[in-house]
């Protein structure tokens, strides 16, 4: 077996939680359960590596077999990548059969034609989803398997996810190949990032719950903002506006969980505007801003900014539109009197 | 030692209002429009080294007098490399209280004993490395061009090296740990206490938090003295990110930032609000009335016109979150009590009001 890929597995298996190496090897299945019975997963993990990369001696194991576990551990850790969202447009032709075993052709070969030394792993899963993992080397160097790009492709539809490394030069490449595989005839990257796979998932697919454009015109009933008092004696002042508020944010956000995004960052290029009374800047050119905003779970932050009392209800559209806009990176101008993002 | 006086809050509540004995003959003078700004008692040098502000009140200066940058005491003289160690590092803040029987001609003694002691303390097994045995080495010095004005004590530098007794004797020293104890036109604290005290009240500090408790330890032995870190509220720092935008910069300078943190929220959120520099200083430029002079009101202009542009955006009102961290491109800094200054131009400007803050923390 190769030195590198023994390194390799090596490594891999060091990366796991200790109580889950057992559990990843399964799912890997390349070690018979005999062999994983030899294991003494009660030592540290330095040696469990070892021992690991042992039977994969005996196995043989190669650069395939290491990348397919890498993938598991990936699959499972998802969300300790950064992932950005691409939507692939087709020109209009009938949906044709998608077929993987083309795709992952056609695939591997535009990315060969192009460069001859890389890794190119796939690996499908129950929920439609297909992880390609591509290890890039250049035209004198053999591929670098620490800084692997993943891609998730569900072939029903036309989002594709990349977690890339950092060579941002192999991107081109990887879209094109992507795109002919699949049959599409562009890709766009979408203005949407971050850690949470599944919430981008949800984001793009619609799949969360969402504001439907119906108007309730009498308060939601239940769900009350909060608990009662058991004191009846004790009212409150605000209960009008508590409820108001409580409305709008429901037609704004929905009245189920929000995907986990945990960024927002928004490039300002509208004019400054003084109040009234301030004799302050009056200049002819945009007031030039970047705002972000951090948070492990934005939406859910953003949506309780109103009913703490840091914000108007009915919150900023800008912020509100996050979901079904699809993206977090916002650019906005002037644009007579409304605000627009290109 | 200013035992009658409690820290007086103005109007506004600003820290960097406080009246000293002298003041209460001061007046204070309420303009046209009813800002108030306040006058000095008494303008001692109409030199260079005038300060900024005089540390009684606001910093800001009636319209008799002449203000300028506040230069460091010699600047002719003035040797970049004496502070080049000063910028671009982050600094811890403590105020001080005076030093009891510190005698500048003998740092070298105080050097020894601080080395000692350190090495005792390690003995103790109050170790501050594991593994590798190191000695730490203690150099004291000062600094006579770190100060504002004649009064100002020099600033104090206390540097600590280590040495791997493992390696070779001409192996150069590995710099761990540094902290300075400077005075930047404190004279108000300086002209109020008794001989055998030495005032440097602004205590900066770089490295493991293991060695600054070292250090403080036996100073506060020593000198009998009080260390407490100072923090920067969302007021001052206010004041701080509204003159250093107002500041020009000659080449393309960094974005003036503000980070917010929203409080009481089921997600903690935080708020990074960037202006371009250019148009932060030109938002500045007409909202101050008088060069060189910044009232409390001009401040509070400059950050209402901030919050109403971001509240036009996205309806919420930063005015009701933590303001805990700004930076520009002359220094940043956050509401722990951490700042680092970029620019030597402007390191006496920010240490005179870093001294101002930890003068009113002491009294």
């Amino acid at each position: 077996m190769d030195a590198t890929v023994a390194e390799y597995i090596r490594r891999t298996v060091l990366k796991m939680p200790k109580d889950e190496i057992k559990m990843m090897l399964q799912k890997w299945g390349f070690l018979s359960e005999a062999q994983l019975q030899t294991l003494n997963f009660h030592q540290i993990k330095d040696n469990i590596s070892h021992e690991v990369v042992q039977l994969c001696e005996e196995n043989s194991a190669d650069i395939k077999q290491a990348a397919a576990l890498d993938i598991i551990y990936n699959h499972i850790y998802q969300n300790k990548r950064m992932w950005s969202v691409y939507q692939m447009k087709k020109s209009g032709e009938e949906d044709e059969y998608f077929d993987i075993a083309d795709f992952k052709k056609k695939f591997k070969r535009r990315i060969r034609s192009a460069l001859k030394n890389v890794t190119i792993t796939f690996k499908e899963y129950e929920d439609n989803a297909i992880w390609i993992r591509v290890a890039w080397g250049t035209p004198y160097k053999k591929p670098n398997q620490y800084k692997p790009s993943y891609v998730v492709y569900h072939s029903q539809t036309p989002f594709i996810f990349i977690s890339a490394s950092m060579l941002k030069s192999n991107l081109p490449l990887l879209c094109q190949a992507l795109i002919v595989a699949s049959n599409y005839h562009d890709i766009r990257e979408m203005e949407l990032r971050s850690h949470s796979l599944n919430s981008l998932k949800d984001i793009v697919f619609k799949r969360y719950s969402q504001n439907f454009e119906t108007y309730t015109p009498k308060p939601l009933q239940g769900g009350n903002v909060e608990p009662e008092n058991a004191d009846i004696r004790i009212i409150h002042e605000n209960g009008r506006e508590k409820e108001r508020i409580h409305r709008l944010n429901q037609e704004a956000f929905g009245s189920g969980p929000q995907p986990q995004l945990e960024f927002a960052q928004y490039k300002l290029e509208t004019m400054f505007k003084s109040g009234p009374k301030m004799d302050v800047l009056d200049k002819k050119e945009p007031f030039r801003c970047l705002v972000k905003f951090s948070s492990p779970h934005l939406l859910e932050s953003l949506k309780s900014l109103a009913p703490a009392g840091m914000a108007d209800a009915p919150l900023s559209p800008l912020l509100t539109c996050i979901p079904h806009k699809a993206r977090n990176y916002f650019k906005i101008r002037e644009k007579k009197k409304s605000f627009v993002s290109p | 030692m200013a035992a009658g006086r409690g820290p007086a809050r103005g109007p506004t509540g600003a820290a960097f209002e406080r009246r000293g004995r002298a003041a209460a003959a001061m007046a204070e003078e309420a303009l046209e429009d009813g800002r108030t700004a306040r006058t000095l008692p008494s303008l001692r040098q109409l030199s260079r080294a005038l300060p900024f502000a005089r540390s009684h009140g606001r910093l800001g200066v009636s319209a008799s007098g002449r203000l300028t940058v506040p230069a460091l005491c010699s600047q002719e003289s003035a040797d970049p490399q004496q502070t080049a160690f000063a910028l671009r590092k982050a600094w811890t803040l403590y105020s001080v209280t005076p030093l009891h029987r510190f005698r500048r001609s003998r740092l070298s003694d105080y050097a020894r004993l601080l080395s000692a002691f350190i090495a005792a303390e390690k003995q103790k097994g109050l170790a501050v490395e594991v593994g590798v045995e190191l000695d730490i080495k203690v150099a004291l010095s000062s600094l006579a061009e770190l100060r504002g004005s004649e009064l100002d004590q020099a600033a104090l530098l206390v540097q600590l090296s280590s040495r791997s007794r493992a390696s070779s004797k001409n192996s150069e020293d590995k710099l761990v740990w540094s902290g300075w104890f400077c005075s930047m036109f404190g004279d108000e604290l300086s002209e109020n206490v008794p001989e055998n005290f030495t005032c440097l009240p602004l205590f900066l500090t770089h490295g493991a938090e293991s060695y600054t408790s070292l250090v403080g330890s036996w100073f506060q032995k020593t000198f009998d003295c009080c260390f407490r870190r100072l923090a920067i509220s969302p007021l001052n720092l206010s004041w701080m990110v509204a003159m250093w935008a107002g500041y020009k910069l000659e080449r393309a300078a960094s974005a003036v930032e503000l980070v917010f943190s929203m409080p009481c929220l089921s997600q903690p959120l935080d708020i990074s609000y960037a202006i371009h520099p250019e148009d932060a200083k030109a938002l500045w430029d007409t909202v101050q009335k008088t060069p060189g002079e910044i009232t409390q009101g001009e401040v509070d202009v400059f950050m209402d016109c901030l919050y109403a542009h971001f509240h036009r955006h996205f309806k919420i009102h930063l005015s009701a979150a933590k303001l805990v961290k700004v930076s520009t491109g002359i220094a940043s800094a956050h509401c722990d009590g951490i700042v680092k200054i970029l620019h030597s131009q402007y390191l006496p400007g920010v240490l005179m009001l870093l001294t101002e803050l930890a003068i009113s923390q002491i009294q």
